[in-house]
């Protein structure tokens, strides 16, 4: 039995009180980024771009492992609301990943002279990226609602072990790409404590700005829900 | 009956079925040698003689053929509505799958030495540890069918399945791709440490993947 009214999601409430607190944490953010930061001794300001690269590749980890949580949630209770964040966290989290590339590649140019190279942390990420672009297509061509949830929810569930493989692979293989700075087995992050702190900061804005957008999606997905479930009835 | 003894009977069934009409084999046979003739063309035969090389395109002719043949087989399920019956039967859904990733595993396992002795023989490829070889296309063909099987599944019914089925499940496959392909080339080369070692993380993924499929793949069958 599908659900056709939930209850009123929070979201709702915090819908206002999410956009700004990540509009004044990006603000925030970019003056620390661009001004507050000191220059890297080998670097220079080039690797400024860090402070959008690597939050970006925390919300695309983040995005995927909701997409994986909420399948679960919908293959357990076929509660739509799962579905609906599944369905909003995987289109957030392909536009993330592909800005995560994009920001890689700008920063590629002047320090390892290419756009683009074939180290396995940018394959594997670009693989995660087509991944997702899958499950977005396997989304789009169900009709039925159900049958697309489900679809989506085991694709879902299966696609999460690229994680763990995009963010190990530099240390499986041999990678230009250089080896995990913050979330490291070994001790804690390997930067200096002001662009730890402003990486920081930038992480915490982009997390917002990622369940400011979640509200909105969700919204907008419930709503969608809600007319297709009521025009079967 | 038992869910094992059912599980046979679906694999049974699809073998027979393409012992009748082998259109799935012939296919998958047909696109994996025409791949080789294609590599040493393209790559030249020195080229295309090198253990990366020739490994790695051995396997990318097996992913095709996975799905050539898992598409053919559910073509069959879905004429004449041959998949209802079988779901409306207790404990068809885990039955569906386990009975045709094994019926897919086995025509694939068929096509993998009949492509490989092709490769061995016109590629005058010299095979320095055959048993490891062996061993490493064994694990690698375990992890294949469970996961293009569930692709097929994911996409029964929708529209472009065909495009589809590659597209949701050689993602899924990229470690396996990569341990399959690095495994054989070693084996090939005459390494036997990396061999065995690519074969431990080949018998890891096709566990995972295994469980993973029959855990939950049958509630996405309708």
């Amino acid at each position: 039995m599908i659900e056709t009214t939930a209850a009123p999601f929070p979201t709702i409430r915090l819908r206002p009180w999410l956009g700004i607190a990540a509009t004044a944490a990006a603000v925030l953010a970019t003056w620390m980024a661009l001004v507050w930061a000191p220059t890297d001794a080998v670097q220079g300001d080039v690797y400024r771009i860090i402070f959008v690269h690597v939050p970006l590749a925390w919300l695309a980890y983040l995005a995927f492992v909701v997409v994986f949580l909420a399948s679960v949630g919908w293959l357990w209770t076929k509660r739509p609301w799962f579905d609906a964040v599944a369905a909003s966290s995987a289109e957030i989290g392909v536009l993330f990943t592909g800005l995560f590339i994009v920001a890689g590649s700008i920063w590629a140019k002047p320090t390892w002279g290419v756009w683009w190279t074939w180290d396995p942390r940018l394959v594997t990420t670009s693989v995660m990226f087509l991944m997702y672009v899958g499950y977005l297509l396997l989304r789009s061509v169900s009709t039925d609602f159900e049958r697309r949830a489900t679809r989506a929810a085991v694709l879902g569930v299966i696609a999460v072990i690229d994680i763990p493989i995009v963010h190990l692979s530099v240390l499986w293989m041999d990678s230009l790409h250089q080896l995990p700075t913050v979330l490291r087995a070994a001790g804690g992050p390997a930067l200096d404590a002001s662009m730890g702190m402003t990486l920081g900061v930038s992480v915490l804005a982009f997390t917002l700005i990622y369940f400011a957008l979640m509200a909105e999606r969700v919204s907008i997905e419930r709503a969608r829900q809600t007319r297709v479930l009521e025009a079967r009835r | 009956m038992s869910a094992f003894e059912r599980a046979l009977l679906v694999a049974a069934r699809e073998i027979a079925a393409e012992r009748r009409h082998p259109d799935g084999l012939v296919a998958a046979l047909t696109f994996t040698a025409l791949l080789v003739f294609l590599e040493s063309l393209v790559l030249g035969p020195g080229r295309a003689r090198e253990p990366a090389s020739a490994s790695a395109l051995f396997w990318i002719a097996l992913l095709f053929a996975a799905t050539l043949i898992a598409n053919r087989t559910f073509d069959r399920e879905l004429e004449d509505d041959a998949i209802d019956a079988l779901l409306v039967i207790g404990g068809g859904r885990d039955a569906l799958y386990a009975g045709a990733t094994l019926a897919v595993g086995l025509v694939l396992a068929i096509v993998a030495i009949v492509g490989g002795a092709l490769s061995i023989v016109l590629l005058d490829l010299s095979v320095s540890l055959a048993g490891h070889l062996a061993l490493v296309v064994a694990l690698g063909l375990l992890a294949l069918p469970t996961v293009i099987v569930l692709a097929t599944l994911l996409a029964l019914r929708v529209r472009a399945r065909v495009a589809l089925v590659p597209i949701l499940s050689f993602p899924i496959l990229m470690p396996q791709l990569l341990a399959s392909t690095q495994g054989a080339a070693a084996a090939l080369s005459g390494d036997p440490n990396a061999a065995l070692g690519w074969s431990g993380i080949l018998a890891a993924f096709a566990l995972v993947y295994g469980v993973l499929g029959l855990t939950i793949v049958p509630a996405a069958i309708e």
